[in-house]
C-alpha cells in the first residue's frame, strides 16, 4: 500500500463513525419522514394515501395561518437589525464603560427561551409589572390582557425575540465594525468627512456582509427556533393564531393521535422552506462577493 | 474611532445605552428579587421590593423538587453528549482539514448541508426508534440525539481551526494506525484545545437551554432536565409567581456563570461563525 492510498484510507476511516451515526439519527429518519408524508400513519401501521396530506395542508388554509405567523416574526427582523446596528455604532464610539454595556447586553442572549418566555409571561400578565408601569405613567388603565388578543400576544412574543437577539446582534456588528481598517477612517478624516458622512459612505457599506449574515440566521431561526418561546408564552393561542409551523408539527406529532402522516408532510414543507432561505443566503453572499 | 466628541453627543450616547441596559437587565433583576419573597408578599406589591426577604422558595426547590437531581440529569447528559460529539467530530474534522482523499469536498458539503435540517423534521422516526430499542425515558436517548445531531456544526468550527495547524507538524508519514492516533492525541487535540473549550461552552449552554429533545424523550419527573422541569412540573404552580421565578432564576445561574467566567472563548466562537 502506498502513501496516497493509506492517506485516503485514514480519511475514510476518520469519517466513517460520523457518517454511520448521522445515517442512523438524521439521514434515515429524514427519508422515513419523507416516505410517511404520503401515508396515514399512527406510528405502528401506515396506509398509503398519496398526496392527500399535502393537498390538505395547502387547501384547508391551515398552512397559510401557520406561515403567516412565521412571516410576522421574519418581518420583525429589520427592527432588531436596526436596533443592534444603532447600539453597535454607539458602542463603537468607545465611550467610557462601553465594554461593561457590551457584556450586559449579552446576558439575555444566554438565557433559555423557556426562561425568557415564562418570565415575560409573568411580567405581561394582567396584574403584572408591565401593566402596573403603564398605569403608573398614565399610558393605559392597567388592565390590558396582553396574551388574550392576537396583536398584543404577537407584541409580547416579538419583544421576547428582540430581548434575546440584541446581545447577539451587538456582538456580531461590533466584530464587523472592528474589521473595518482604521486607515480608511483616517483618510476620510483627512478628507474632512464628518461623522455622518463616514457612517453613510464607509461604515454601512462595509457592514453589508454582516447584515446579510444576521438577517439570514435570524430568518432561519424564525422558522426553526420559535418552539420553546411559543410553548412557554402563548402555547400557540389564542386558538392557533400565534402557532408557527414547528410548533404545529409538535402538536400533530406528539399531542394528536394518528396524525403522524400529516405531521410528516408538514415537516417536509418546513424543510423545503428552510432550504429556500439557505439557498437565498448563498445567492446573496455570492452576488455580494462579485 | 477615538475622535473628540462634543459633550451633547456623549450625553446622547449614554442616554441610549443606559435606557437599553435598563430594559435589558430589569427582567433579570425582577426575577432575582421576586424569587426571594413569599407569594402573599409578592401580591401585596408585585412591582416593588419585598416587605421581607424570604428564601423558602429555594428550600422548596431543593427539598420538594429535588433541584440537585435535575441539575445532575442535565450536567450528566450534556457531559456525555459532548464526549460523544468530540469522539465523532475530532477525527472527522482532522480528515477534512488535513487529509487528501477522493470526494472530500462532496462529503464535507454533505455534512454542512445537514446543519440546515430542522431537528423537528426527524423527531418522530427517532422517537419510534428509541422506543423500539427501549431508550425512551432514559437519559441515553437524549445523549445520543444531542451528541449526534450537533456533530455537523462542531465539524464546521473544528475543521476551520485545524486548517490553521502547520502541515510540517503532521507529516503524511504518520498515517498508519498507532501513529495516526498519536498525531491526534499529541498534536491535533492540544493545538485545537481553545476551539474545543469554545465548543464545550456552546454545546452545553445550548443543551442546557434545549426544550424540545428532553421534552419528547423523558417522561418521568425524576429524569427531566432542569429546563423541561421548569416548563412542565413547576408550571403547575403558576399562581405562585415567586416559586416559579426561583425556578427560572436557578435555571439561569449556570449559563450566566459560565458566560462570566469564560467570556473570551465565547467571543472567539461567535466571531468565527460570523466573519467568513
Amino acid at each position: 500500500m502506498n502513501i496516497r492510498t493509506r492517506e485516503s484510507l485514514a480519511g475514510y476511516l476518520s469519517l466513517l463513525p460520523t457518517f454511520l451515526a448521522l445515517a442512523a439519527i438524521v439521514f434515515y429518519p429524514m427519508v422515513n419522514t419523507f416516505i410517511h408524508s404520503f401515508t396515514k400513519w399512527n406510528g405502528a401501521t401506515s396506509e398509503w394515501i398519496g398526496l392527500r396530506n399535502y393537498s390538505f395542508i395547502f387547501n384547508n388554509g391551515e398552512l397559510w395561518t401557520l406561515l403567516r405567523n412565521n412571516i410576522i416574526f421574519v418581518l420583525s427582523i429589520p427592527g432588531i437589525l436596526l436596533l443592534s446596528m444603532i447600539v453597535s455604532v454607539l458602542l463603537f464610539e468607545e465611550v467610557r464603560g462601553w465594554k461593561f454595556f457590551r457584556s450586559l447586553y449579552y446576558i439575555p442572549t444566554i438565557l433559555s427561551s423557556v426562561v425568557v418566555g415564562m418570565l415575560m409571561k409573568m411580567m405581561f400578565a394582567q396584574s403584572g409589572v408591565v401593566n402596573q408601569f403603564l398605569h403608573a405613567i398614565g399610558l393605559s388603565d392597567g388592565t390590558l390582557e396582553w396574551l388574550a388578543r392576537v396583536p398584543t400576544a404577537f407584541l409580547v412574543l416579538i419583544f421576547c425575540f428582540y430581548w434575546q437577539t440584541l446581545g447577539q446582534g451587538v456582538l456580531i456588528f461590533l466584530s464587523g465594525l472592528s474589521s473595518i481598517s482604521n486607515e480608511i477612517f483616517e483618510s476620510a478624516n483627512i478628507d474632512g468627512a464628518g461623522w455622518w458622512q463616514r457612517l453613510m459612505r464607509i461604515t454601512l457599506p462595509s457592514l453589508v456582509p454582516t447584515i446579510i449574515y444576521f438577517t439570514v440566521t435570524n430568518a432561519i431561526y424564525c422558522f426553526i427556533g420559535l418552539f420553546p418561546l411559543v410553548y412557554s408564552v402563548t402555547q400557540g393561542g389564542p386558538g392557533r393564531e400565534t402557532t408557527p409551523i414547528d410548533y404545529m408539527i409538535y402538536i400533530k406529532a406528539f399531542q394528536s393521535p394518528g396524525q403522524l402522516g400529516y405531521s410528516s408532510a408538514l415537516s417536509i414543507v418546513l424543510f423545503v422552506i428552510v432550504l429556500l432561505v439557505s439557498w437565498a443566503q448563498i445567492r446573496l453572499a455570492n452576488r455580494f462577493e462579485e | 474611532m477615538t475622535n473628540r466628541r462634543s459633550w451633547p453627543a456623549g450625553l446622547f450616547i449614554y442616554i441610549v445605552l443606559i435606557t437599553i441596559a435598563i430594559i435589558d437587565f430589569y427582567p433579570v433583576v425582577y426575577m432575582a428579587i421576586n424569587s426571594s419573597r413569599t407569594a402573599v408578599d409578592f401580591f401585596k406589591n408585585p412591582g416593588g421590593l419585598p416587605l421581607e426577604w424570604n428564601f423558602d422558595n429555594f428550600k422548596a426547590l431543593y427539598y420538594r423538587f429535588d433541584v440537585l437531581r435535575l441539575f445532575g440529569n442535565t450536567f450528566f447528559s450534556a457531559a456525555a453528549a459532548f464526549v460523544l460529539t468530540m469522539l465523532l467530530a475530532i477525527p472527522a474534522s482532522f480528515a477534512f482539514a488535513k487529509l487528501r482523499f477522493k470526494f472530500r469536498q462532496g462529503l464535507y458539503m454533505t455534512i454542512i448541508a445537514t446543519m440546515t435540517i430542522p431537528s423537528i423534521t426527524f423527531a418522530v422516526p427517532n422517537f419510534l426508534l428509541m422506543s423500539r430499542i427501549g431508550l425512551v425515558d432514559h437519559l441515553e436517548s437524549v445523549i445520543l440525539i444531542w451528541g449526534i445531531t450537533s456533530v455537523p456544526s462542531n465539524i464546521f468550527l473544528l475543521a476551520a481551526l485545524m486548517r490553521g495547524i502547520p502541515n510540517e507538524i503532521l507529516e503524511a508519514g504518520k498515517i498508519d494506525g498507532m501513529r495516526y492516533f498519536q498525531t491526534l492525541t499529541r498534536f491535533v487535540i492540544p493545538l485545537s484545545a481553545p476551539g474545543i473549550i469554545t465548543l464545550a461552552i456552546f454545546n452545553t449552554t445550548g443543551w442546557w437551554n434545549d426544550l424540545f429533545t428532553p421534552l419528547i424523550f423523558l417522561q418521568s419527573d425524576d429524569l427531566k432536565t432542569m429546563t423541561v422541569a421548569v416548563a412542565t412540573i413547576l408550571k403547575r404552580f403558576d399562581t405562585d409567581y415567586p416559586l416559579l421565578l426561583a425556578g427560572l432564576f436557578m435555571t439561569s445561574i449556570p449559563p450566566i456563570a459560565i458566560y462570566i467566567a469564560l467570556q473570551k472563548y465565547i467571543k472567539k466562537g461567535l466571531v468565527i461563525g460570523s466573519v467568513k
